[in-house]
């Protein structure tokens, strides 16, 4: 029973010729390929009903020809791909043909005598070698015929497939397989991608040999060593339960994450497949509750439980944007990142062709969703895939010099490649410290890109000496596919860490149309939908075909780690299942959106503060800082009355975010005071809505420790008592401890009281000149909050109003003082401006303004 | 096909076929086994003993090295030989208690064996080169080649131009006629475009996925000589000079060999496999249930199908 079992991961390997790379075309085209499709030769596809097609199939789908789809009817690509890896495996396959091949290895066994024909097209000789194979096939495996020297034959017979399709400079047929690992269902597979084809192994390293991480790269390592350079691309990190980016221990191993498990996984595992048919990776609105496009393509599920069993898929570990965020944070305070990792798109198809179209969807599982009435029938395949959620598969996008295997290999090998989940979007994106605003628009803007920074998937250059001060400038470039629809924006989503914390924040750099950012929340407003409901169409009314900019980080911080990648979205067309359901006249399953926005992916950009900056970064508070001091552990009993029926204010001392936490009796909390515009890092769920809402999450105190969840992942803190101080550490930040119970603010019932009252006190005001000067200070503080959430005007233009703001606020004041007020009010003017200046010379700019501001508010903020 | 040739054999798998080799790597582990054996042998069911010959040793050694480019070490190879025991035991026990039976996903493993050997049978008759031209006669239109053209084209931006852009591509048509491909005036009149102003030698496929399909149809029936157009892809509309075109043409059978025969061989195949089924399907009969009492009239209460199930487009 193994051997079959275990067949269903033993894959199949191909060799071939790898032409030369290409020196003539530096600046790179754009490639699109699949990177994960399985044929009849797959088990797992075989059971569904995929019984007609092979890899050869698979790669003349790609090519543009119409195949079959394991339910008879025709399949055709809409776009031709540039390259393909078909991810099967296969066993038995060429037996017969090997037996009847004069002075083989095959022919001489005992065992392969009885299929010998003496006349091949005798079709009574046919019958009499089936049976014998039916005898065969009926009784357990044939030791002598998964010997390697014949299955490394039928290897090569695969090979004789790519070969046969790979036709460099036009098409790239890849060598590949995929490692299917599933420790308790949870996924960890693996496509492997050979760069070249000559020198694959004779059996490639299946879950069946292990299925640790761990083992894998090990085998790549040994692969790499000998000669054969490899490389893997993860994929469902969505349905992986959380073990697909571990922080602190491997599961699989239950060993610790140290310096060499970071690089054995950076050096092997160089993209990630962000979304394919089974959902996206990339992000949970649950990780990213600021993230309005964060909801999109949703699959959580663990594939194959039993439909009866009560586990759920654990979202902590199981997406790439946290794992890009947790990786710079174990950079910053471990000194090793194994989450550097590029994008890449696939399908995961089981029919040999995949769909990648909303118009074009026929199902990625056989029988199984192979008709419009099983899709929306909702059948759930293995138990728990719901059909419904299913969606065309992604695509990787690669700047390669040619259409070889070694150019796209390499490609991906340096992440300079880009997901789509679909439509074949391309986007270019260069960060760099020098980039005129104007780039973008000159003839030979790549080139300069390129010279002038480095492509996605690459470490930003050290800051230039002089540039001290300055902030990254980022050349983001898209166009939409000819067939496909318009483009609504480009945003860049940046990731920082700071004291064990990390954050995220989405720019929208680049827009169709004259729609201006909210001013308060910075979001450019959704663009119109143009779906026709009745029709399930759009029409190409909004939106744009082409969409560039130059980019400067505004809240750019030298002393912090940092990374950032470019999201296109394409305006809203119609999901499969409204365009399913205006055809059938079936009601549109209601589980899932009737339109999305398809959209493309880049490999981050990443930035790495030089040590003297990293000496200049805010010191934070660790667990042992604490201990060092002579803190203590608060006991569990200690905790228990703190905590359990009380409420308090919190810290966080790295943000200055002050909040404020109920702990009822019986186990639940609730965290208030906290909006969308906090500062919130990681692990902290929507906190801002379940405030709003007053929706309460499960709390306990145990181990010493108080255990808070974000949906079913706990996240512990422990407490520590220095002096009457209260510090806490959070468990995920990497031994800081970042929060400590506050008093509770003290709130100005009237800010302007306090304001008033300091300017009065500094300038020696009389009552009526306070009355008099009132009116004018109210405007000033007015002025100056909005300036501050204003998320529409850059930093200059901030530093500009506040300058003019001062002016107007100075004529308006001065005639109400005599000399000696004038003159205290000069002083303190010039005060203000000589702080204002050194500040804006020597920091960012943000920071400035919000000491400006602090100027007048500071006492009644808090 | 033919087995692996004799240059391709490393020293290491030469040294693998060396007993002598075998006889030290294995020794350790064959002597365990063989005292191990010899305590127990008499008494022992053929159905308890599980026999691991030389060839089957070095068969785990040979794979193991192919994962991992050496040997493995004396303990490794201890692991290998219970591993192998293990899947022999668990094998067989499995098959004791019937698991195997009514076990949906062993029915169709085999079935798809079956499938895979009853093409290789087919696949083991090498074709004449009569053969391959005789077929390559009946079915010449699915190796055509597609047609190339060479063309220099101007875009008109919808993005920039809005609505205007068929118009706005109109009117620099008629600045146009008449001039030649290089005219200096050309790029005055439309919009910096991400496109190479001229592309030599594209096939429509190419044109597609560059330009959008509606774009790749409509240029291979413009006129050559002349600025022509507009006409639309997926980013706006465009004025086409195209100043070469060659048309699609079906090959000769000498330039495309090989493509044939593979062809050949895949249709031939598909076709023994259909055959096959067929062939095995005619030997049985499929019953189903007698309908409850109360079931319409028109089920007959025995059906015996002839046919598998008809599929259709669920499109």
């Amino acid at each position: 029973m193994r051997n079959w079992l275990g067949s269903i991961s033993v894959f199949s390997l191909l060799v071939s010729v790898a032409p030369a790379l290409a020196q003539g075309n530096p600046l790179r085209d754009a490639y699109f390929g699949e990177t994960h499709i399985h044929t009849s030769w797959s088990v797992d596809a075989w059971v569904m009903g995929n019984r007609i097609t092979g890899p050869d199939d698979a790669l003349k789908y790609a090519q543009g020809q119409t195949i079959k789809h394991p339910m008879g009817f025709d399949i055709k690509i809409d776009t031709p791909l540039d390259f393909i890896g078909v991810t099967d495996h296969s066993e038995y396959v060429g037996v017969t043909k090997q037996a009847n091949t004069p002075g083989s290895y095959v022919s001489k066994l005992p065992e392969a005598q009885p299929m010998i024909m003496k006349d091949p097209n005798s079709s009574a000789e046919q019958n009499q070698v089936f049976s014998y194979l039916l005898k065969l096939a009926a009784s357990p495996p044939v030791k002598a015929l998964m010997d390697p020297k014949v299955t490394s034959t039928v290897w090569k017979d695969n090979v004789r497939i790519a070969d046969e399709n790979n036709k460099p400079g036009k098409f790239t047929a890849f060598c590949s397989y995929e490692w299917t690992s599933m420790p308790g269902q949870r996924n960890l597979h693996r496509n492997i991608f050979f760069r070249a084809c000559e020198h694959v192994p004779d059996y490639p390293f299946s879950a069946l040999d292990s299925k640790r991480p761990t083992d894998l790269w090990d085998w790549m390592d040994a692969q790499r060593k000998a000669g054969n350079e490899l490389l893997a691309i993860s994929h469902n990190a969505n349905v992986s339960d959380g073990w697909m980016y571990p922080v602190d221990v491997d599961n699989t191993t239950g060993r610790p994450i140290d310096a060499a498990w970071a690089a054995s996984r950076d050096r092997n595992e160089r993209l990630i497949e962000i979304k394919q048919g089974k959902g996206q990776s990339e992000t949970h609105p649950l990780l990213s509750p600021n993230d309005e496009f964060a909801s999109y393509e949703l699959y959580q599920t663990i594939l194959g439980q039993p439909a009866d069993s009560g586990r759920i898929d654990h979202i902590t570990g199981s997406f790439a944007r946290q794992a890009l965020k947790d990786g710079i944070a174990m950079q910053d305070v471990r000194g090793y990142n194994p989450y550097k990792f590029g994008m890449a798109g696939g399908s995961d198809g089981h029919n040999t062709g995949s769909p990648y179209r909303q118009d074009n969807f026929f199902g990625l599982h056989a029988n199984a969703d192979g008709s419009v009435e099983r899709r929306f029938a909702g059948v759930l395949i293995g138990g728990t895939m719901d059909v419904r959620l299913e969606n065309p598969g992604g695509l990787t996008g690669v700047w390669a010099e040619e259409n070889s295997r070694a150019s796209i290999w390499d490609a991906m090998y340096r992440k300079e490649t880009f997901g789509v989940s679909g439509p074949h979007i391309k986007v270019r994106f260069f960060g760099g410290w020098g980039y005129d605003a104007g780039v973008v628009n000159a003839g030979n803007w790549v080139q300069q890109s390129y010279e002038g920074g480095v492509p996605m998937g690459a470490d930003l250059p050290p800051t230039p000496s002089a540039g001290k001060g300055t902030a990254p400038h980022f050349v983001v470039w898209a166009l939409k596919d000819p067939s496909s629809a318009n483009l609504d924006r480009v945003q860049l989503i940046k990731g920082w860490t700071q004291n064990g914390q990390s954050f995220e924040k989405i720019y929208d750099v680049a827009w169709a149309g004259d729609r201006t950012p909210d001013k308060w929340t910075g979001r450019v407003p959704a663009i119109r939908s143009t779906v026709n409901f009745d029709t399930a169409t759009y029409t190409n009314d909004v939106g744009s075909a082409e969409l560039k900019t130059v980019w400067t980080d505004p809240d750019f911080d030298s002393t912090q780690h940092a990374f950032y990648y470019a999201r296109v979205l394409e305006i809203p067309t119609p999901r499969w299942t409204l365009i399913q359901a205006v055809k059938s006249g079936l009601p549109p399953p209601d589980v899932v959106p009737l339109t999305g926005q398809e959209r493309a992916w880049t490999s981050p950009i990443w930035y790495a503060p030089s040590a003297e900056a990293r000496k200049a970064a805010q010191a934070g508070t660790t667990v042992a800082d604490l201990k060092d001091k002579g803190a203590a552990v608060v006991s569990e009993d200690e905790l228990k009355a703190l905590v359990e029926g009380k409420a308090f204010w919190l810290k966080n001392n790295v943000t200055g975010e002050q909040f404020w936490q109920s702990f009822t009796a019986d186990g639940h909390t609730t965290v208030y005071r906290v909006g969308p515009g906090a500062e919130m890092p990681s692990g902290f769920g929507k906190v801002a809505l379940d405030g709003y809402e007053g929706l309460t999450s499960p709390y306990k105190v145990e181990g010493g420790q108080l255990i808070t969840f974000v949906s079913q992942d706990a996240y512990a803190y422990t407490f520590y008592k220095l002096g009457d101080a209260y510090y806490a550490a959070r468990s995920n930040e990497f031994g800081y401890a970042n929060y400590q119970i506050v008093p509770p603010p003290k709130f100005a019932i009237n800010p302007l009281d306090a304001v008033v009252g300091r300017f009065a006190d500094t300038l020696k005001l009389t009552e009526q000149q306070r009355q008099q000067a009132l009116p004018f200070l109210k405007q000033e503080l007015m002025q100056l909050a909005s300036l501050k959430k204003d998320a529409s005007l850059s930093p200059e233009q901030k530093i500009e109003r506040l300058r003019a703001f001062s002016v107007s606020l100075d004529e308006k004041l001065k005639p109400l003082l005599d000399a000696d007020q004038q003159a205290s009010f000069e002083a303190v003017r010039d005060q203000l401006r000589r702080r204002l200046i050194e500040q804006v010379a020597s920091k960012a700019a943000g920071e400035a303004e919000a000491d400006v501001k602090s100027w007048f508010t500071r006492e009644s903020d808090k | 096909m033919s087995d692996i040739p004799q240059e391709r054999l490393s020293l290491r798998q030469r040294l693998l076929r060396e007993p002598l080799v075998h006889f030290m790597v294995l020794g350790g582990v064959l002597f365990g086994a063989y005292a191990l054996q010899e305590g127990r042998r008499d008494g022992v069911e053929p159905s308890r003993r599980i026999d691991l010959t030389i060839s089957d040793i070095s068969q785990l050694v040979r794979v193991f090295h192919s994962q991992w480019r050496r040997d493995p070490a004396p303990e490794e190879l201890r692991q290998l030989v219970e591993e192998k025991a293990r899947e022999e035991i668990l094998y067989r026990e499995a098959l004791a208690l019937g698991l195997d039976k009514d076990d949906t996903i062993v029915k169709r493993r085999l079935a798809q064996k079956m499938q895979f050997l009853a093409e290789d049978v087919a696949a083991a008759h090498e074709p004449t080169i009569e053969e391959l031209k005789t077929w390559y006669e009946a079915n010449r239109e699915r190796f055509a080649f597609p047609p190339r053209i060479g063309f220099r084209q101007l875009y008109f931006s919808t993005d920039r131009r809005g609505a205007k852009a068929r118009d706005d591509a109109e009117a620099a048509l008629a600045k146009l006629a008449g001039q030649t491909e290089s005219a200096s005036i050309a790029a005055s009149l439309s919009d910096p475009s991400m496109f190479q102003d001229y592309y030599s030698d594209r096939t429509p496929e190419f044109l597609g996925k560059e330009f959008g399909p509606k774009f790749a149809l409509a240029i291979t029936k413009l006129a050559s000589g002349s600025w022509q157009g507009p006409i639309e892809s997926g980013f706006g509309w465009h004025l086409v000079y195209v100043d070469a075109l060659i048309p699609g043409r079906v090959p000769a059978f000498e330039e495309i060999e090989p493509e044939v025969k593979q062809a050949w061989l895949a249709e031939r195949k598909s076709q023994a496999w259909d055959k096959t089924y067929r062939d095995l399907r005619a030997k049985y009969m499929i019953f189903l249930p007698a309908p409850p009492e109360d079931a319409p009239a028109h089920e007959s209460s025995k059906t015996e199908q002839s046919t598998p199930p008809g599929r259709k487009d669920p499109s």
